[in-house]
């Protein structure tokens, strides 16, 4: 039977890359990979060191730990689910750090095509890795299901023979060989997805190999896998969220000075833990309010008594629920030492206090501001009203007398209301953007120089006088918008033959922008 | 040391024969009238009168179809060393037919030595596989192909060609050859084109779950360990006594029934007991009946209500204000109306609970990645995520009983999704 060569790809050579002299040291040659390298290499913990370095997994760590059973015990497929950061990945590698067994582990996220999966499993099994010697390629070229199948059964043969024969100095790792298949639930994605996961699904029993044990981890549970193919499901381990309690401990494990840091999170957990429990986005949010607790204190390793405590839980109450409202973001702007943007928001427009006034935190062109509301305005207002908006005063006249709205138009009212959301922002031609945008501009250009005197603004106001010249520029700015996301093409109507485009920022957005520009936008904004 | 070698070795004997399809299904292939035996006979009667065949095995999945023709093949080739050559193909990996022509012939080198070339085309294939039948027709040798996942070959390329070519191959060539389809289709057979079904010979035989009897018996095939000098004779007298106290127990009846209910195929109550085996006590050595009710616990899940569990407060909320709107009537609401019925929530009981639209937009794209709710229509790509109508994908009563599990949900909840 022929072997099937190494795949040799023949590259075209750059100038460039044969112009360069290579490097980077290669990886040291005088150590060839070997099988015991399957294992995580180092020394394997306890069954007490694994416990505790995961606090509130317990019953899931002895769960695995069973199910995986004793050393060289055929083992059923098994699949993992939880939500996202609840630990199973980790969990799952120092499960096999402390049993000390060969395995192989490949993650759908990184192997995002099925030849990239195939390949990198066996890449590990034939204990080959990609270095410039061979030209970064792989063992073996894989891509159809059939091949990896064969290709499967010979590596593991050949691994699991290695196991049996070879004599190790180091504890016995057993004649099983284990494949970690991470993320499983990204593959319903994929091009033919649900016929890879069927393939997955029944592997253990169309390889037909007792050497192999096969762990799952998804990110969704099992139902969400069901197809009218049928479906062989794997014995289950669920991995829960963490209760508070959890929580408390997970944060604890890690800091220097733990009374401080348990007594910043009796305030504090309880009211973020409303908002969401993952570790992940609790943790950025937990690490930036607890610098704000920590600054009045000199000294970060005392412990607080009672007293300390109260004044500084006072401290920080006002800023708990401001920080509930930024949860899931990440600041932009670094927080420490940044005066230059509070003293902004003091002379911001509005004048109320305890309104929390945001600016712009990314740089926009004055031009590509006025056409982001200009777009605002075109997708929220209807068209037929641009007339009366934007004629030569300025703004809409809201003096009109109202009529005592009868209970059939509040009706009406309501449900044309009703039909707006869920319709969302309206579509608009290309020519009724532009027709607006000159005449805000022309707005905002009167309005920018009653206020020059104000703190001088850093940011550049040079929106030049020559409006009419800068047409292509402002095309320019409609695809840049559009390919920021901040307007999207809609479909074009055949008749008309022009393209509609829709706006896509939020109200909040545009208030922004416009304050930044100091435009008055509630002024032009229909309201029904 | 000495007591635990025992309960290891048992463990690792119990989980091997459990994840052995041919130990499982032995002792069904005893009465005569079982599928075995039916197999059996068709298989051996073509091989030894010289005729071509055909036959189908149906049944859902995991009830053992495989497993049982593995027997009976391994049996055959007891039987008649030199004459029988197994072809194995899976509609999973070969429907293909270029695949499965390059798969059949690899695996007919492999079994005659002979050297396989990777680059042969389709034609080439074909006419080796043609030749190759004629040839053991000749010798006396029967071929057995097998094709799992039938269904998939005959839909895969809607042309059906492999198995037109194999069955028209064993009608005109002088050839010995048994075409075994498994699927789980109970209708395979009539995706057949009407030209492959007229060389198909139309036998079939059902794998029905099996009956209590059956099952008893598995148990205890499976279970008991052998009074071999391997392991002590007091425990396995010992072990083998615990089992039968268990199995005659009426709370493990129950449990067992309430387990067939939901799933009565083999494979399922074989994956019921691995799990049950698995959390054996190392100590004592022995089953007992907690180990079997925290297998059934853990195996019958209720991925929905655990979701709904998993929720943090504001996104029960959001849930709970779909909810609302669907009692409404509200065909269709999107995530702007569900922040209108959130604000509406707020302003009227005064909860504490409120928070910024980005914070909230986060928590339904949480539970949007949960497959708690959906994207009504797939083809709104256009619009922004805000304004894309959604749906719940949990029913009331499950958010009903999700919230009412919960570890710390608010009693106002409860309340508004009463009202």
């Amino acid at each position: 039977m022929t072997r099937e060569d190494s795949s040799k790809v023949t590259r075209r050579s750059t100038r460039f890359s044969s112009s360069l002299t290579n490097d980077n040291p290669e990886p040291n040659p005088s150590h060839p990979p070997t099988v015991a390298d399957l294992t995580s290499g180092q020394e394997s913990i306890t069954l007490d060191a694994l416990l505790s370095s995961f606090p509130g997994r317990r019953s899931q760590i002895l769960d695995l730990i069973r199910l995986i059973g004793p050393l060289d015990s055929p083992a059923l497929p098994v699949m993992v689910y939880g939500d996202a950061s609840t630990g199973k990945t980790s969990v799952a590698l120092q499960v096999f750090k402390h049993l000390n067994r060969p395995f192989v582990y490949s993650s759908c996220r990184t192997c995002c095509t099925p030849r990239l999966f195939f390949e990198s499993i066996l890449n590990q099994l034939l204990l080959h890795s990609k270095c410039s010697s061979n030209g970064y390629a792989s063992a073996k070229r894989c891509d159809k299901p059939s091949d990896f199948v064969n290709l499967l059964k010979e590596a593991l043969s050949g691994v699991v023979e290695t196991l049996g024969s070879a004599k190790l100095e180091r504890k016995l790792m057993g004649k099983m060989v284990y494949l970690i298949v991470d993320h499983v639930d990204l593959i319903k994605e994929w091009d033919k997805g649900a016929m890879i996961l069927q393939f997955l699904f029944g592997l253990y029993s169309v390889l037909k190999m007792p050497q192999l044990g096969i762990i799952l981890i998804s990110g969704l549970p099992p139902d969400v896998y069901y197809s009218n193919m049928g479906y062989t499901d794997p014995i289950p381990v669920y991995f829960p969220e963490y209760s508070e309690e959890e929580l408390r401990q997970i944060f604890l494990k890690s800091q220097v000075n733990k009374k401080l840091y348990s007594a910043f999170l009796d305030v504090a957990l309880r009211p973020f833990c409303r908002v969401t429990r993952r570790v992940e986005e609790l943790s950025t949010s937990l690490s930036s309010l607890f610098r704000k607790y920590c600054e009045p204190l000199d000294d970060l390793s005392i412990s607080p008594n009672e007293d300390l405590k109260r004044r500084l839980y006072s401290n920080l109450r006002p800023h708990i629920t401001s920080c509930l409202n930024e949860v899931f973001r990440v600041s932009g702007r670094p927080r420490d030492g940044d005066t230059r943007g509070e003293r902004r928001q003091k002379a911001s427009y509005s004048s109320e206090k305890g309104e929390e006034l945001e600016v712009l935190d990314f740089h926009m062109s004055t031009s590509a501001k006025y056409l982001l509301i200009a777009a605002f305005l075109a997708s929220r207002n209807p068209a037929t009203l641009d007339a009366s908006m934007f004629d030569s005063t300025g703004g809409m006249d809201n003096r009109k007398r109202k009529r005592k709205a009868s209970e059939k138009s509040m009706e009406k009212k309501e449900m044309a209301e009703q039909e707006a959301v869920m319709k969302g922002p309206g579509s608009f031609p290309l020519e009724r953007l532009l027709a607006i945008f000159q005449c805000i501009a022309s707005v905002g250009d009167s309005s920018l120089g009653e206020e020059e005197d104000e703190e001088g603004e850093e940011e550049a106001t040079g929106y030049d006088k020559e409006s009419n010249n800068m047409m292509s520029d402002i095309l320019l700015q409609v695809a840049s918008l559009c390919d920021a996301n901040f307007m999207i093409k809609s479909g074009s109507c055949p008749l008309e033959g022009s393209i509609r485009y829709r706006s896509m920022v939020s109200e909040d957005l545009s208030l922004k922008v416009a304050r930044s520009l100091s435009f008055p936008l509630s002024k032009y904004l229909y309201r029904r | 040391m000495g007591k635990e070698n025992p309960a290891e070795k048992a463990l690792n004997l119990i989980r091997g024969r459990l994840c052995d399809p041919t130990f499982v299904f032995r002792p069904l292939s005893g009465p005569p009238d079982s599928n075995y035996s039916k197999l059996k006979f068709i298989v051996s009667t073509s091989i030894t009168e010289g005729c071509n065949n055909s036959i189908l095995l149906l049944g859902p999945r995991g009830s053992g179809k495989a497993a049982v023709l593995d027997l009976v093949v391994g049996d055959l080739m007891e039987e008649y060393p030199d004459s029988v050559t197994l072809i194995r193909l899976n509609g999973l990996l070969h429907s293909e037919d270029n695949c499965a022509f390059k798969e059949i012939a690899r695996q007919l080198c492999m079994e005659h030595h002979l050297l396989f070339s990777k680059m042969a085309s389709f034609d080439e294939n074909s006419q080796f596989i043609i030749a190759m039948l004629r040839e053991c027709g000749l010798a006396h040798k029967t071929i057995i192909f097998v094709l799992d996942e039938f269904d998939m070959f005959a839909q895969a390329s809607g042309k059906q060609r492999l198995l037109y070519s194999l069955l028209d191959a064993m009608q005109s060539v002088t050839s010995q050859a048994v075409v075994v389809g498994i699927s789980s289709r109970l209708d395979a057979d009539q995706l057949l084109e009407k030209r492959v079904r007229s060389r198909f010979s139309h036998r079939k035989i059902l794998f029905l779950p099996p009956s209590r009897e059956e099952i008893d018996s598995l148990l205890e095939h499976l279970l008991s360990l052998p009074a071999d000098s391997s392991f002590p004779s007091g425990y396995v007298t010992q072990f083998n006594e615990k089992i039968k106290n268990i199995t005659s127990d009426t709370r493990f009846k129950d449990m067992l029934k309430t387990f067939l209910n939901a799933n009565s195929t083999v494979n399922s109550l074989l994956k019921f007991i691995f799990r049950a085996v698995s959390s054996m006590n190392l100590e004592s050595g022995l089953l007992s009946l907690e180990n079997f009710k925290t297998a059934l616990s853990s195996m019958l899940r209720q991925p929905k209500l655990e979701a709904v569990r998993d929720c943090s407060i504001l996104e029960l909320y959001l849930l709970v204000c779909m909810r609302r709107l669907e009692v409404k009537e509200q065909s269709s609401y999107n995530f702007i109306s569900v922040m209108k019925e959130y604000k509406t929530i707020h302003d009227s009981f005064q909860t504490s609970d409120f928070y910024a639209q980005n914070v909230c937009l986060r928590a339904f794209e949480h539970l949007r990645e949960r497959e708690v709710i959906c994207y009504a229509e797939n083809r709104g790509q256009s619009q922004a995520g805000e304004y894309r109508p959604m749906k719940l994908l949990i029913s009331a009563s499950e958010l009903h009983q999700g919230m009412r599990s919960h570890a710390c949900c608010p009693a106002i909840l409860l309340k508004l999704l009463d009202h």
